[in-house]
């Protein structure tokens, strides 16, 4: 179970900046830019959760939060009762973290990776090799183990940064724009180790741009507009405050009711 | 922080290109060096000697004597050419034109009759000096010292001497010269001073090529994030990605001097290069040694900069702009160390680089002050403390993480 509450995060303006954008973005103010202003959601176990959201909306920022590679300014993120805020270390062994951008270390092998994790996990010996193994056979990735990253295919290469993402055996699943980029087949592995992860009761957080995925995978949603999150709910929920059964203009009817506040 | 540096040693391993920087160009670079040394001196002072150079002698028809003399001098010609050069002023322009190789002027107030004159008379060589080998003015003193002796031997019998006083009155003290300081401390200055030219920056080297890669390369290829994730703290990561930095630059220095030291002793087997033999034929095992001890500190404080350069660099390109000044900027404290006047003291033993450079220099000399060698461990230490502090804040800090 992971509960977020009133995050806000906001990144000093570089100089060059300052002057030059016109102070048209409300986001941006007093020499700052505040990515993520108010986001609040909660993903209990066994349940996946979209974070949805215009570019630039702060998702990213609220993941890496999330992923405790960002210190929030202020708020809370709780994992089981814990505020990882306050206890990083916690944050990192209950986090699974994974986003489209990560890469592996090519003059390693498949196994290596992994392995690598694992350690740094804590993970020695039998455990190690057992939960490698039982990783390695799951995500089928027998064929490829010992090539060195570099060499792999990208599908080969998102099997291991999948099983590099748990191998701790994470309370919480986080993914940014995991299927970003990545063909029909290489998708499919995504999707099915989300659905794998709400099988084991895992609570998953991924952000997207893909309603479909969304419609596949998803029981909740949360809309992030503007750094603030303006719905968070079922997909029924979603449906109806969208005032559409179709996501893509219940999406866009929150979005422009949002805009009318400001 | 083990399974970090185990993980980097690695993969550095396994890269070809870093791999070839750091071993086998020092392995190489050595002999290259020699061999391109050796050949070019033997080349260009077999070329200076077997020049035969095109005089022009401005009022020849004063000393006959002298005229023969130069014409039948193997190493000279004279100028065939319908010119005439007959004042300094001209023969200059001559040289210039590379019409003459020298040219001498012998006064008009000069007298063949000289011997009986008691007055000094001056002449005029008019070469050019620009060739670094160069025998022309070399060979024309002694020629015309030899002419010169002739005449005051003429001289002082006609003032009376016997030909067997001349050495007597000429030089009645001679000197014979016992130096204490051997022919080590005499090449030990300019080779001494050579060394750390080519020793710290293979050292920068070994440690710059890999820390790209494990900074700004971690950036790049997107590991750093998923890295940060893990419970390994900052401070763990700083110190395996420093002493992986650390051992491949150590390595570096280790492969160099070694290369060093083989490739003197078999350049001594063979006998090339005496200059080069002379001056390490004195420096010992223990003296090679030492100078890889004080890469040591210089490895330390080095890996420690290049990382954190790494860290704070953006992009792998971003962190080769960084890297290309400084193995330029390197050269800076060696410069400062071969000034004259610099030795290795309290003072200097606090400026990195030029320090350990002056100790190498003293150490090949046989100079050095052991008690100032200490010294340049402390301070090496403190700066590169200091450097990995700035590391581990950086590796903390969003704004260096996330630019
Ligand atoms: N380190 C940073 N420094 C300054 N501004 C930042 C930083 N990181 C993000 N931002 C800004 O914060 C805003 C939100 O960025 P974020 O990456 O969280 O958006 P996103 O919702 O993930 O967008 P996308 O859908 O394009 O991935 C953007 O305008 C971005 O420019
Ligand atoms: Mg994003």
């Amino acid at each position: 179970m992971i509960v977020v509450n009133g995050l806000k995060k906001r990144f000093k303006l570089a100089k060059e900046l300052l002057n030059t954008t016109s102070s048209s973005d409300s986001r941006q103010r007093e020499g700052f830019f505040h990515s993520v202003e108010n986001v609040s959601f909660s993903c209990g176990r066994g349940e996946v959760l979209g974070l949805l959201g215009p570019n630039g909306a702060g998702k990213t920022t609220t993941l890496r939060m999330l992923s405790t590679a960002l210190k929030p300014d202020a708020g809370s993120i709780e994992i089981s009762g814990q505020n990882i805020v306050k206890n990083p270390l916690k944050g990192r062994k209950a986090i699974g973290f994974l986003s489209g951008t990560t890469g592996l270390y090519g003059r390693l092998t498949a196994r290596e990776n992994v392995e690598y994790f694992a350690k740094l996990h804590g993970l020695k010996g039998r455990a190690l090799k057992s939960r490698c193994d039982e990783l390695f056979t799951r995500l089928s990735m027998g064929d490829f183990l010992d090539k060195r990253a570099e060499h792999l295919s990208t599908g080969m290469k998102q099997k291991t940064n999948i099983a590099r993402a748990v191998v701790h055996r994470p309370d919480v699943v986080v993914l940014d724009e995991p299927t970003t980029g990545l063909d029909i087949m290489t998708k499919q592995n995504i999707i099915e180790f989300i659905r794998d992860l709400k099988a084991d009761n895992t609570p998953v957080v991924f952000s997207t741009h893909h309603l479909d995925e969304v419609a596949l995978l998803c029981d909740s949603v949360c809309l992030i507009d503007r750094g603030t999150s303006r719905f968070c709910g079922s997909i029924e929920a979603f449906k109806e405050v969208g005032q559409s059964g179709e996501l893509n203009d219940a999406f866009m009817n929150i979005v422009n009711q949002g805009s009318l506040h400001v | 922080m083990f399974e970090v540096f185990l993980k980097e040693v690695k993969e550095l391993l396994r890269d070809r290109k870093t791999l070839f920087f750091v071993i086998a160009l020092p392995i190489v670079i050595f002999p290259i060096l020699f061999a391109l040394l050796g050949f070019l001196a033997s080349k260009t002072t077999f070329e200076a000697e077997q020049k035969v150079h095109i005089y022009y002698l401005a009022n020849a028809s004063l000393s006959p004597d002298f005229e023969q003399m130069l014409f039948y001098h193997k190493s000279f010609r004279p100028y065939k050419g319908n010119e005439k050069f007959e004042t300094i002023e001209a023969l200059k322009s001559a040289v210039k034109a590379g019409k003459i190789d020298v040219g001498i002027e012998i006064p008009a107030t000069y007298d063949s009759q000289v011997a009986g004159k008691h007055q000094q008379i001056s002449w005029h060589v008019v070469f050019n000096d620009a060739q670094s080998i160069n025998f022309v003015y070399k060979r024309l003193e002694k020629l015309i010292n030899k002419f010169s002796a002739q005449i005051r031997s003429t001289r002082l019998e006609a003032l009376g001497a016997p030909q067997k006083e001349h050495p007597a009155i000429l030089k009645p003290i001679t000197i014979t010269k016992v130096d204490t300081a051997d022919k080590r401390e005499n090449y030990g200055e300019k080779l001494g001073a050579l060394i750390p030219y080519m020793l710290i920056p293979l050292v920068l080297m070994g440690a710059s090529y890999p820390a790209i890669d494990l900074g700004a390369g971690e950036k790049e290829r997107g590991t750093l994030e998923t890295l940060l994730l893990t419970p390994v703290t900052r401070t763990q990561l700083v110190l395996g990605k420093f002493l992986t930095i650390l051992a491949s630059s150590i390595s570096c220095a280790l492969v160099t001097v070694s290369s060093m030291a083989i490739w003197v002793a078999i350049a001594g087997g063979i006998g090339v290069l005496d200059t080069i033999i002379d001056a390490f034929s004195s420096v010992t095992f223990t003296d090679f040694l030492l100078i890889f001890a004080l890469l040591l500190p210089v490895a330390v404080m080095l890996s420690s900069l290049v990382l954190a350069i790494s860290i704070y660099a953006r992009t792998f390109k971003e962190a080769q702009n960084y890297m290309g000044p400084l193995s330029m900027l390197v050269f800076v404290p060696i410069v400062v160390s071969v000034m004259p006047n610099m030795s290795l003291n309290t003072t200097t033993a606090w400026i990195p680089i030029t320090n350990v450079s002056l100790a190498i220099k003293e150490i090949i000399k046989g100079t050095v002050d052991h008690s100032a060698v200490g010294l340049i461990f402390v301070a090496s230490a403190l700066l590169a403390g200091a450097l990995l502090m700035f590391c581990i804040r950086w590796f903390s800090k969003e704004s260096v993480l996330f630019r």
